[in-house]
């Protein structure tokens, strides 16, 4: 579908806690979502049982694409494939996702297909489904540190989560703790618009929004 | 870094029973051992299962001179079950403000092995574990990356030494090196992010393995189902 008209949206919410920043840039996300008239699934990770994933391979030869494990590991891959885009909302934890959130990503295999085959350079295993979607990548870190080693893997970490995840557009921003309401929410809706997702147009709130995440920290690959 | 009396390997590995991070991990408690390291082996999933063993893990990497974390690529990423771990560890340690004084904690050591035949997948993640030895306040001794992870499928490193020759002299040499009380050196990390085989065929040897297990498997089902399609 074209990415600019309103569509379904994953959320997948890997909150460990209620962080107030995070509580801010969920709820910012959902009424922004809303705003564009998208359908929001919003997932708080942490109130559900998902188990580890165990790396049996299962999903990929005994069931192909489908978790072997019926729990809400399984629902990952069956909420996932037909969103047109997917959130991922985390501390920045050393750099990488919250464990709240990677319990989920790690149950994400079922869409790809075993196959090891090259691409960009690089061996990548190849999409199970034609469908693509976008993907927005919000991360909190503690004040002071969105420009930090950590929110650098974190950017790192997001563009290698492209590669195989191949979306169709991609940002990602890094909030600070301490970030007020309004600037959460601009910058969620700056985020949210490099994805299609038309929750606000007001420039002057969008120069705003670029101000509070720091210039030049997110990237677009159209 | 000090010369560790004791080391602790935590294996990252979601997977039940035996698992390739854990005979990696096995293999360089060895090569300490041999060196009079007294050491320890504990399963992260299980180990965040409980709070009985949750503190039990918590215990062990106070006592510990050395952290071995030898775990899988999971998602570009650590498993979710390993990133527990060090969310918990990092959390207690700067609730005894263990983290304000690195030479007072654990040097920390990562493996990560991944099934891509290129040692660049990993990197992101070892990244992230020296990200958490410095927000825990622990020592960075260094990260090996194994690519190709697959040919060694969870079998003890005793077994495929000939075949892993790169991957066995890089693992004696960081124990070498770390029982010294020196980090992993250069040396062994390039050594260990070399394939042991050719890309083309180890990629051809794996996905002929997927399709052949899928036939045992599968029941008919092809492998490029769409269940959600």
């Amino acid at each position: 579908m074209n990415a600019d008209l309103p569509g379904a949206a994953l959320l997948l919410d890997g909150r460990r806690d209620d962080e107030p920043t995070l509580a801010l840039a969920h709820d910012a996300l959902v009424d922004g979502l809303a705003a564009g008239g998208w359908a929001v699934d919003d997932w708080l990770l942490r109130d559900d049982k998902i188990a580890w994933c165990a790396g049996c391979f299962k999903c990929w030869t005994t069931t192909p694409g489908l978790c072997a494990h019926h729990d809400g590991g399984r629902e990952v891959a069956e909420r996932w494939v037909p969103s047109d885009l997917v959130v991922f909302l985390t501390p920045v934890t050393f750099g990488g996702y919250s464990s709240q959130l990677k319990k989920a990503l790690d149950h994400v295999i079922p869409v790809l297909q075993p196959f090891m085959r090259t691409r960009a350079g690089e061996t990548r295993h190849p999409q199970r489904y034609e469908r693509r979607r976008d993907l927005l990548v919000v991360g909190t870190a503690p004040a002071g540190q969105a420009g930090g080693p950590e929110a650098q893997t974190f950017r790192r970490l997001v563009e290698r989560n492209t590669y195989n995840m191949e979306p169709t557009r991609w940002t990602t921003g890094v909030l600070e703790q301490g970030t007020n309401d309004w600037e959460v929410r601009v910058a969620v809706n700056a985020l949210l618009a490099e994805v299609g997702v038309h929750a606000e147009r007001d420039a002057v709130g969008m120069d705003a929004a670029r101000d509070a995440i720091g210039a030049g920290r997110n990237e677009v690959v159209a | 870094m000090k010369a560790p009396q004791t080391a602790l390997l935590l294996v990252g590995s979601p997977k039940p029973g035996e698992s390739s991070s854990g005979s990696l991990g096995a293999y360089l408690l060895e090569g300490l051992e041999k060196h009079g390291v007294k050491s320890r082996t504990l399963h992260v999933a299980k180990a965040v299962r409980s709070d009985a063993a949750v503190e039990e893990l918590l215990a062990a990497v106070a006592a510990a001179d050395l952290l071995v974390f030898s775990f899988p690529l999971y998602v570009d990423s650590l498993p979710a079950p390993a990133i527990l771990a060090l969310e918990l560890i990092a959390a207690r340690r700067a609730a005894e403000d263990g983290a304000a004084d690195p030479e007072a904690g654990p040097a920390f050591v990562a493996i990560c092995q991944s099934g891509f035949p290129e040692a660049d997948h990993s990197a992101v993640a070892i990244e992230i574990c020296r990200n958490f030895a410095s927000s825990a306040g622990l020592e960075w001794a260094g990260g090996l990356i194994m690519p190709e992870g697959g040919m060694l499928n969870s079998q003890p490193m005793s077994k495929v030494k000939g075949m892993m020759r790169s991957a066995v002299g890089a693992l004696d040499l960081a124990a070498e090196a770390l029982a010294a009380g020196r980090p992993v050196p250069d040396e062994a990390v390039q050594r260990m992010a070399k394939p042991a085989f050719p890309r083309v065929a180890y990629r051809f040897t794996a996905n002929w393995g997927w399709r052949s297990q899928a036939k045992k498997e599968a029941g008919g089902t092809p492998l490029d189902a769409q269940p959600y399609g």
